[in-house]
């Protein structure tokens, strides 16, 4: 049965295959090409003019599918899958790079984008390597192509296609709207799509990802080289150019690292800047690896040592890019972070892309013919056992497993060394110090953050029953808290993981920062250790003596914190002195010859202001009036405080009113304003501040914070809680129905945000005031209204008799959003009777709320400025000394 | 002894280190009965939230206590007092991952984690 469907623009999902395809086999063609290339003994031959063309085709072919993609989100054909998804009529302009790498498919496509971007830049300047360097980005190219096919091969998927229609999703078909050839008319889903996450309409989603992305596939480059190096035997001399492009790949992905940090500062609710989230790891810990890569990088290239290191760590740097991007993207952390993504049913293919590298690198890292050959055997024999049988993760597992044997084998008896042991007080030889540090930091980070793959691996029976066995017999002399978790197989994070992470990883950074403060004043080869010491004695001195005057203000809650974080203060501040003593010393304070300098004062400034900002930060919202029954103190908290409409309370060195709501389109402004108050005078308006609550029925509504920014510190305020009931919000004039109440002389009315005493009842007062004529018989209640401030009010409602008929003069406090009408003197107890009704919202607009100070929180911002400008200065440098012709930096940024 | 063998030594002893220091300081995930049983040690329990018997919020009295109760995956249901703000959403949650420990007769978390269908994953347009 062939139907006719109208209204579908079929020639752009068309298109977008095409291109698809397109570019999938020009790297394919590609790869073979230069893989021919390299293999071969001539310079220049046929097969490379084609590597090239085939790999602008596969360039051209991905602007193609961006183009088609983009041109399908501009013009809202939400016939289409991830159109419809990922967009909406809505959903303003500016946006539409937002939605495009908002799915898994769009964010592959951006990071093949930048493959093929750098992979252009390297065909032009790589030289001798452009053949061995290219065929691994083409490889790559193919893999991450791959991705995109969406070939079906029954319940198995090669790729999610973004051109995909709705109607042809797996689990759309056979549905009877799918045989409707007039479905986009008759079915209204497909008049808007479900747009974008209401997360992610920030700015920060528009620059954030493609930062992230470019820092992500530069870390191919060194990798590329790497491999290349070994594959042609040419072990020590592609260092040198690998080196520019590393320190491209460390400041872009630093940069994209930091985004995320000040996105998630300023416009999520992590209540910081780094919360130590498996999706901020991923990121963080490649970098780690990176920065340490290129540290034995440079020492390589000036001394000629540590060669190994100079393969192993862009090896593992771009593998853990890999495994970050298996453990987002896989669905694995679902129960351990707040936005790990989830499944797309690709874990199974980007495990095999993963391993397929690791085995790339594993087997030419050996160096020996019969151990590649014995472990490529063994390789294939898991990967049959993994497709074949269902131990899926136990395959996975041993062969993980033997690719660590092997290369610890390869290395002890292949790789060559160096003869002579390394001199003490050489630069190189703390450089290498430092870079195996950074590696150990991010082992730690990735240790911790990898609980759900231990669990997967522990969960397989065999190695479950192994270690039970184990358990068990080592429990009776062997036990701490901790090791039963491992031994199930049910192991999670702590609840303050944060805490955690912060000890270690503040260990790592105080030796760190010390290396980064002292290392600069060595020299290669040999350093004479007086004229050493002389030159750091000024800024040891200075660190130390700051370190003593900021340092006493640290808080001393946990001992061991307090140690780390005095240490920490003093190392990073020796770090900034003592580069910028290096600097006036050494470069004498000229640009060209300061980039590492420059670079080393913003790290150190970064660690400085984190370390300040977050052991400093301060919770203002103390809330004393909740429930103090708390059953376990631990677990008290009273960082939240209900602010209601109207009313101030003390928070800090402020008092804080919530002023009302306002609504703006889909925003719903909390103003929440901070006074000052100096004894014996009146409040004094300071500003205010407007978190807000995006409303989105779809996606559920996003609370953001409010930030005020002072030069010494931050006041960060955010809604934890509101009644968001229309039926609240936007009948605010209406009122409660009248309850009646009764009161004696001196007797208290409570109402829901005042308390009133009746003060006196008078038959004598100015009667024209309510427009009554002096003759008629009237009761005026004096009552004094008290608010929770204790603010005083008058409020005299009166009553009347006419004609034998009682009647009330409504009286009204506008300030409190009362209403009293007073009706009947009991004449027995000389008890009066009211009916008082309040405004809705004096009941219920209140909020609940958090406020924050962060201090000097700009000093971590402005390392970051200068931590990049000095690489910047730094890459300039090197390609300016090199001056062969070729300025990847410049092209590439 | 020569400087690599000192360094190997010493990176060996803060692996050991990282990782015992790791493995102490976890929780687990469990179930309510387990964590009855085990009162005072801290578990990450993942349930759904009882839509039937509904949540518990009064700010006014304590803006930092959020009640309701939960079905373990053994289905074993158990009030939990969680001690913050009720979370965003809560009542679109597919999945609740709470974190904290059993003291009495109620579970008492100090976080959660609340999986909502359609902010992270990917909705299906049409069932």
């Amino acid at each position: 049965m062939n139907i006719h469907y109208i209204g579908e623009h079929s020639w752009a999902g068309f298109l977008g295959n095409a291109f698809i395809v397109l570019s999938f086999t020009a790297a394919l063609l590609a790869a073979v090409s230069y893989l021919i290339t390299a293999n071969s003994t001539l310079e220049e031959n046929s097969w490379k003019k084609i590597g090239r063309i085939a790999f602008r085709v596969h360039s051209v072919s991905v602007f193609g599918i961006m183009g088609t993609l983009f041109w399908m989100l501009r013009s809202h054909y939400f016939e289409y899958q991830y159109i419809w998804q990922h967009s909406n009529m809505a959903m303003p302009m500016k946006y539409i790079f937002s939605c495009f790498w908002e799915g898994q498919e769009g964010s592959f496509l951006l990071w093949t984008f930048w493959h093929m971007v750098l992979g252009n830049i390297l065909i032009r300047y790589s030289k001798e390597w452009e053949a061995p360097v290219m065929t691994v980005f083409s490889f790559v190219q193919i893999f991450l192509t791959s991705m995109l096919l969406g070939i079906y091969f029954g319940s198995v998927h090669i790729g999610s296609n973004p051109f995909m229609l709705m109607r042809e999703m797996p689990e759309n078909i056979g549905m009877p709207w799918t045989k409707l050839g007039n479905y986009l008319e008759k079915i209204p889903l497909f008049k808007d799509g479900r747009g974008l996450n209401p997360l992610l309409q920030n700015y920060w989603m528009t620059i954030h990802p493609p930062t992230l992305f470019l820092g992500f596939a530069s870390t191919l480059v060194p990798f590329a080289y790497a491999i290349a190096g070994l594959w042609k035997k040419k072990l020590d001399s592609w260092q040198a150019q690998a080196l520019p492009w590393t320190f491209f790949g460390i400041m872009i992905l630093g940069t994209g690292i930091l985004m995320g940090g000040a996105w998630a500062y300023e416009a999520l609710t992590f209540g910081g800047f780094w919360a130590w989230d498996p999706v901020e790891n991923a990121s963080l810990v490649p970098w780690l690896c990176f920065v340490g890569a290129g540290h034995v990088m440079l020492v390589n290239k000036n001394r000629k040592i540590s060669l190994f290191s100079t393969f192993f760590l862009p090896i593992l740097t771009f593998l853990l890019v890999l495994y970050s991007t298996f453990l987002t993207r896989s669905g694995i952390l679902g129960n351990t972070s707040v936005h790990a993504f989830t499944d797309l049913g690709m874990s199974g293919q980007l495990m095999l892309y993963m391993l397929f590298f690791v085995w790339l690198a594993v087997t030419l890292l050996v160096l020996n013919r019969r151990l590649q050959i014995f472990y490529t055997l063994l390789s294939l024999c898991f990967l049959i056992m993994g497709i074949v049988t269902s131990y899926k993760t136990a395959s996975v597992f041993s062969f993980a497993l033997a690719s660590l044997v092997i290369l610890i084998a390869g290395y002890r008896n292949f790789f060559p060394k160096e003869e002579k042991e390394e001199e003490l007080w050489t630069r190189e030889f703390w450089m290498f110090i430092g870079s195996l540090v950074l590696a150990i930091a991010s082992f730690q980070i990735i240790l911790y953050t990898s609980f759900p793959v231990l669990n997967k691996i522990i969960q397989i029976d065999l190695v479950h029953a192994l270690i039970q066995g184990l358990h068990t017999k080592l429990q009776a002399w062997f036990n701490f808290k901790g090791l039963a978790n491992f031994a199930s197989g049910s192991i999670a994070p702590e609840r303050n993981a944060i805490a955690f992470y912060n000890k270690w990883q503040a260990l790592f950074a105080i030796i760190v920062a010390f290396l980064v403060g002292f290392g600069q004043f060595m020299k290669y080869k040999h350093t004479a250790f007086r004229d050493f010491s002389k030159k750091l004695i000024i800024p040891m001195l200075l660190a130390a003596g700051l370190t003593v005057l900021i340092g006493f203000d640290l808080p001393n809650d946990n001992q061991l914190q307090f140690v780390l974080n005095e240490l920490l203060l003093f190392t990073s501040l020796f770090a900034v002195l003592s580069n910028v003593e290096y600097w006036r010393r050494v470069g004498k304070g000229k640009l060209s010859k300061s980039g590492s300098s420059i670079a080393h004062i913003g790290f150190g400034l970064i660690l400085l202001g984190a370390l300040v900002s977050n052991a400093k930060k301060e919770v203002i919202s103390r809330n004393v009036n909740g429930d103090l029954r708390t059953l376990d103190k631990s677990l008290s908290n009273s960082n939240n405080i209900l602010l209601t409409k109207g009313d101030t309370l003390p928070m800090g060195n402020y008092y804080l009113t919530y002023l009302g709501r306002r609504k703006n389109g889909i925003y719903i402004y909390f103003d929440v304003a901070y006074l000052k108050k100096e004894e014996g005078k009146a409040f004094e308006h300071q500003f205010t501040l407007s978190p807000f609550v995006q409303m989105n029925d779809r996606m559920g509504n996003v609370a953001e914070p409010a930030t005020r920014h002072f030069v010494t510190r931050d006041i960060y305020t955010h809604v934890k809680f509101a009644d968001l009931d229309p039926a609240t919000v936007s009948s605010s004039e209406d009122y409660t129905t009248p309850v009646e109440k009764t009161a004696g002389r001196h007797d208290t009315i409570f109402t829901s945000n005042s308390m009133m005493i009746l003060d006196s009842l008078t038959t004598r007062f100015d009667k024209k005031r309510y427009g009554l004529p002096d003759s008629i018989l009237a009761v005026q209640a004096n009552f004094t209204v008290l608010d929770v401030n204790k603010h005083q009010y008058r409020a005299q409602p009166v009553f009347t008799i006419r004609n034998n008929e009682s009647k009330p003069i409504e009286e009204t406090v506008p300030e409190l959003g009362l209403k009293l009408n007073f009706w009947k003197v009991d004449p027995t107890n000389g008890k009066i009777s009211l009916y008082v009704s309040e405004k809705k919202t004096n009941k219920r607009d209140f909020i609940v709320m958090e406020a924050m100070i962060f201090p000097w929180i700009n000093v971590l911002w402005i390392g970051c400025l200068i931590m990049i400008s000095g690489t910047v200065l730094a890459i300039r440098e090197r390609v300016s000394i090199r001056k062969k012709g070729n300025n990847p930096t410049r092209s590439g940024s | 002894m020569k400087k690599s063998h000192i360094i190997g030594i010493i990176i060996i002893a803060l692996a050991i280190g990282m990782i015992m220091t790791s493995l102490v300081s976890t929780s687990k995930y469990a179930t309510f009965t387990e964590s009855f049983k085990n009162q005072g040690s801290e578990f990450h329990i993942v349930g759904k939230w009882d839509k039937v018997k509904g949540t518990v919020y009064d700010p006014q009295k304590d803006p930092n206590l959020f009640v309701f109760y939960m079905t373990d995956i053994d289905g074993v249901e158990r009030q939990v007092s969680l001690h913050n703000t009720k979370p965003q959403d809560f009542e679109k949650s597919e999945q609740v991952v709470v974190i904290g420990k059993t003291k009495g007769s109620d579970f008492q978390a100090s976080e959660t984690l609340v999986k909502c269908p359609s902010k992270y994953n990917d909705n299906k347009p049409v069932q």
